[in-house]
């Protein structure tokens, strides 16, 4: 009985075949044959040409620097209003979890394109918010919105933050309420409590929240193509154009393998963080 | 910063509750509660789920607040003070250990919010450490302790901070059985040597009954007793408190007679008398329940003829054995009860107590008239 | 309290200004989409539904439409296939590096999906597919594949295999058993990854710009290029249908599976 067994549980492992092969094929194998024609030159050899002259051209350095400032503004936003949102709907009652849930997911579904042409036309010159604040006597003149940074962050922040929600909410849900009563008969004001108590047992949310945002907003394309047009260039963006508009092959794969790279880096960094922190608290609720 | 750290002279405090109201939507779960323990005593809140005593022991810490009436911890009145500024200690049902501190750094929390810090730190941690005869797991993750060490983590965690009572809510109840019975009696110890004066909550009456100096009994919301544990066993003034603390046989009856020492009770398996000091205002044609409880009981055969010439009168009754539980030391023997409704009749013998009990066989009952219980029953019973 | 009262205010203050920004963008683009005029206004008197009535002439959108649904139902049938397999051979099987390969197979998600386009673009060229809806195929079950792996496998986790050996007990073989109580308890997960998996490719727009040509255009790629060479409020017509078919997955999603699991992150 015990031999079938086995060979029964092994037998299952063959089911993963088709899936993994083909993502092996057709996105592993892809993305190494990225990184080697980043490598290769016009003529088919090997080359460092892409990467110098990527390195070497000072715009490109702005360029990166603009991707990673923006992706850092985001995660920033999103992580101040998305944590206590997310620790505010651990702790009200179902139907209102329900709600935000639907408030959170509904913009999901919709898609990018969507929100993003919602903003351009809330953030004109002659749109909604300019009205009101108009109206209200706060500005004389209308805010420029569009076109620039603080329209492209807004939108940003209104697409990826139910990214940094829904996994510190997962981790807000579990943490005990006890606990923090606990700390509350110990003497702990509720600033000590917050500081030693609940924010290091949400620390595994806020990792994988920022990893989700900070990757999403270094790699988005559509948000700032509707939002701040050809004045700020990101690195997806450079990319694309290379590919679509110059048909520079070797300039598009070296910055293609620089944004992968970026990728790679947040995921390795955050699962590692990740791990560690599990294996400090391992389990989330003690006893009984 | 938490209060000032107390106790440090040693005195500990007494507690007085006046006039706990404590309303959930219209129903009121605390209702008009009066309650005072004496420094260094240890009080046990027994009761079934929903009476309420968990519920007081969250207002006692300050964990939420009561609709009306004051709480006192000594001479202060810690009724407008949040939970943080009472300094008193609280070992949860669930522990509620921080799991991603370790054993010393649990117990150091309460200290630190005090704003303990250097040698007295560490000399306050490994005084709580020793009480609890953990010295050795300082530096363990809570995730690697077992049931009964993250208890007595939790208690000294507790106790740590030097406060001036101590709650403890159900603290035993997720230990096996076994372990429950030996930290009964070491958790008992443990708050003597640091002379703590301790509350307790639980459902189990064994447990209050060997924890605890005084029990308060308590039912949606009151408290029915409050007395020494011997006390309430031997005289449960209510049959709540009848029923909720050991074992008892049960009738309903009548009162036929009431003469100046003795009240006589008609009911469906026979006459029972009490001591008239049991009720002493009963009248005739008051219903009421008698009871008593199984250890007094002697089972005799039928033709037994009473008793030596005792001087002590006795209650007789006939009855026919049902079931006998093995207890193990004793042996508990339900008898069939005519009487309508669930009440038991069932006496306790020791195991090697020389008369038989088969099912089916007819027997006597007889215990001195001076243990009975009388309750007044309404109408409605 | 008083304290007590003020945070619960602040909290409910919190929540709902979180849910208003969230949906009120929504909200204008559909009501942009029943203004008269032809500027991007709110409606500001007059209502109409010639932007609905130029949508259903636009040229070249049908196609386009059919193109996406296309490749988004056959990409999500193929994911929940190839999704559930992995999902399962990860969770039942006993082999080292199961926790790697649930890892490889849920990076898609983790990768720009730009560059997996230009990737997929410069593979395709190589080998010479020319098939613009054999390319988006391809390159839509690469980023639906981790959505039904990830999901179902969690759904898998969760599920506690001691119901099938009560099954067994009661009479059912173990295929019978699996079929009877584990397909059910699957359901939900396979729905909610399907549903998600579909409105992922409906709304993606990294890989199929790179795969994609001038004549023929995913919805997203279209929409974008009206933006870009003339805007109209028939976007906004778009965009509202678009909003409307996202309500109704959600709704049936929620009475199928109910609201907390839909959030299975």
């Amino acid at each position: 009985m015990a031999s079938t067994a086995h060979s029964a549980t092994s037998r299952v492992a063959w089911l993963a075949i088709p899936g993994a092969g083909y993502l092996l094929l057709v996105f592993a194998l892809p993305l190494a044959l990225l990184l080697a024609s980043s490598f290769q030159s016009e003529q088919g050899g090997f080359t460092w040409q892409g990467y110098t002259n990527f390195l070497s051209d000072p715009f490109n350095a702005t360029v990166v620097w603009n991707t990673l400032k923006i992706a850092f503004i985001v995660t920033g936003l999103c992580l101040l209003i998305g944590y206590p949102t997310a620790f505010a709907m651990a702790r009200t009652s179902l139907p209102v979890q329900g709600g935000m849930f639907l408030a959170l997911i509904l913009p999901l579904s919709v898609g990018v394109i969507v929100k993003s042409f919602a903003w351009t036309i809330i953030l004109r010159s002659n749109g909604p918010i300019n009205h009101i604040l108009m109206s209200l006597g706060i500005v004389d003149d209308p805010v420029k919105l569009l076109f620039n940074e603080r329209g492209l962050v807004i939108a940003a922040v209104h697409v990826f933050l139910p990214f940094m929600v829904l996994p510190i909410f997962t981790v807000a849900r579990q943490i005990d309420s006890r606990m923090q009563e606990a700390a509350a008969t110990l003497g702990a004001t509720p600033v000590h409590t917050f500081l030693k108590v609940t924010w290091p047992l949400s620390l595994p949310g806020v990792v994988t929240g920022c990893a989700f945002v900070f990757s999403m907003a270094v790699s988005m394309y559509v948000i700032p193509a509707l939002l701040i047009g050809d004045r700020y260039q990101t690195l997806p963006a450079m990319m694309a154009r290379a590919y679509l508009f110059m048909r520079d092959r070797q300039a598009g794969s070296t910055m293609a393998v620089v944004l992968l790279l970026i990728a790679v880096f947040i995921v390795v960094a955050s699962t590692l963080l990740t791990r560690r922190l599990q294996a400090r608290t391992q389990a989330q609720g003690v006893a009984a | 910063m938490g209060g000032a750290l107390g106790s440090r002279d040693g005195a500990v405090s007494s507690l007085l509750l006046s006039g706990i109201v404590k309303r959930y939507g219209t129903q009121a779960v605390v209702d008009g509660l009066d309650f005072s323990i004496r420094s260094g005593e240890f009080v046990s809140l027994l009761g079934p789920s929903g009476c309420g005593k968990t519920t007081l022991l969250r207002i006692i810490a300050g964990l939420i607040a009561c609709d009306a009436g004051r709480v006192v911890v000594g001479d202060t009145d810690v009724t407008k003070l949040p939970a943080h500024r009472r300094n008193i200690g609280v070992v949860f049902q669930s522990y509620a250990l921080f799991p991603h501190l370790t054993v010393g750094e649990n117990i150091a929390f309460g200290l630190k919010a005090h704003g303990v810090q250097g040698t007295e730190l560490a000399a306050g941690v490994s005084q709580a450490l020793k009480a609890v005869q953990l010295s050795a797991l300082a530096d363990r993750p809570i995730s690697a302790l077992s049931g009964g060490q993250q208890q007595r983590v939790a208690v000294a965690r507790a106790i740590a901070t030097r406060p001036r009572l101590i709650l403890l809510d159900e603290p035993l109840s997720a230990l096996d059985r076994k372990l429950r019975e030996t930290m009964q009696i070491e958790l008992r110890q443990m708050l003597r040597d640091a002379g703590m004066t301790a509350i307790f909550v639980t459902h189990d009456q064994e447990e209050a009954l060997v924890m605890s100096d005084r029990i308060a009994v308590m039912n949606h919301g009151r408290i029915e007793q409050f007395d020494a544990p011997d006390t309430i066993y031997a005289r449960p003034s209510t049959p709540f408190a009848l029923n909720f603390v050991g074992l008892s046989s049960q009738w309903h009856g009548e009162v036929s007679r009431v003469s100046d020492t003795l009240l006589t009770v008609q009911t469906d398996c026979g006459t029972i008398d009490a001591p008239l000091a049991a009720l002493p205002d009963a009248t005739p044609g008051a219903r009421v329940l008698v009871g008593v409880r199984p250890e007094m009981i002697e089972i005799k055969h039928l033709e037994t003829s009473l008793a030596p010439l005792d001087a002590v009168p006795r209650n007789r009754l006939a009855v026919t054995v049902g079931e006998t539980v093995f207890l193990g030391s004793r042996r508990l023997v339900y008898f069939q009860s005519q009487q309508v409704g669930a009440n038991a009749v069932m006496a306790e013998v020791a195991t090697n107590q020389s008369v038989a009990t088969a099912p089916g066989d007819q027997l006597q009952l007889s215990w001195p008239v001076g243990h009975t219980l009388v309750y007044p029953m309404s109408a409605s019973h | 309290m008083n304290s007590i009262c003020m945070v619960r205010w602040a909290r409910g203050l919190l929540l709902t200004a979180v849910a208003l920004f969230m949906l009120l963008p929504l909200l204008v683009v559909v009501l942009v989409s029943f203004s008269d005029s032809s500027v991007f206004n709110l409606p500001s008197g007059a209502w109409s539904l010639r932007w609905y009535d130029s949508m259903l002439h636009k040229e070249g959108l049908g196609a386009t439409l059919s193109l996406s649904l296309g490749v988004a139902l056959a990409s999500t049938l193929v994911a929940l296939v190839l999704g559930t397999l992995c999902a399962v051979a990860i969770e039942q099987g006993r082999f080292k590096g199961r926790e790697a390969l649930l890892a490889f197979l849920v990076s898609p998600l983790l990768m720009p999906g730009l560059v997996i386009g230009v990737a997929l673009l410069q593979a395709l060229r190589a080998i010479g597919l020319q098939d613009v809806f054999g390319a988006l195929l391809i390159g839509h079950i690469v980023i639906t594949l981790p959505y039904v792996t990830r999901t179902v496998h969690a759904s898998l986790v969760l599920f506690d295999m001691r119901l099938i050996e009560a099954a067994q007990t009661l009479g059912l073989s173990k295929p019978r058993a699996l079929l009877q109580v584990m397909v059910p308890g699957l359901a939900p997960a396979f729905l909610t990854s399907g549903l998600f998996a579909f409105l992922a490719s409906m709304d993606n727009y990294p890989i199929s710009i790179f795969l994609t040509d001038a004549r023929q255009k995913t919805l997203p790629i279209e929409i974008l290029r009206y933006l870009e060479e003339s805007p109209d409020p028939t976007i906004a017509a778009i965009s509202s249908c678009l909003i409307f078919l996202a309500i109704v997955v959600l709704v049936v999603a929620e009475r199928l599976v109910g609201m907390r699991r839909l959030a299975q992150f």
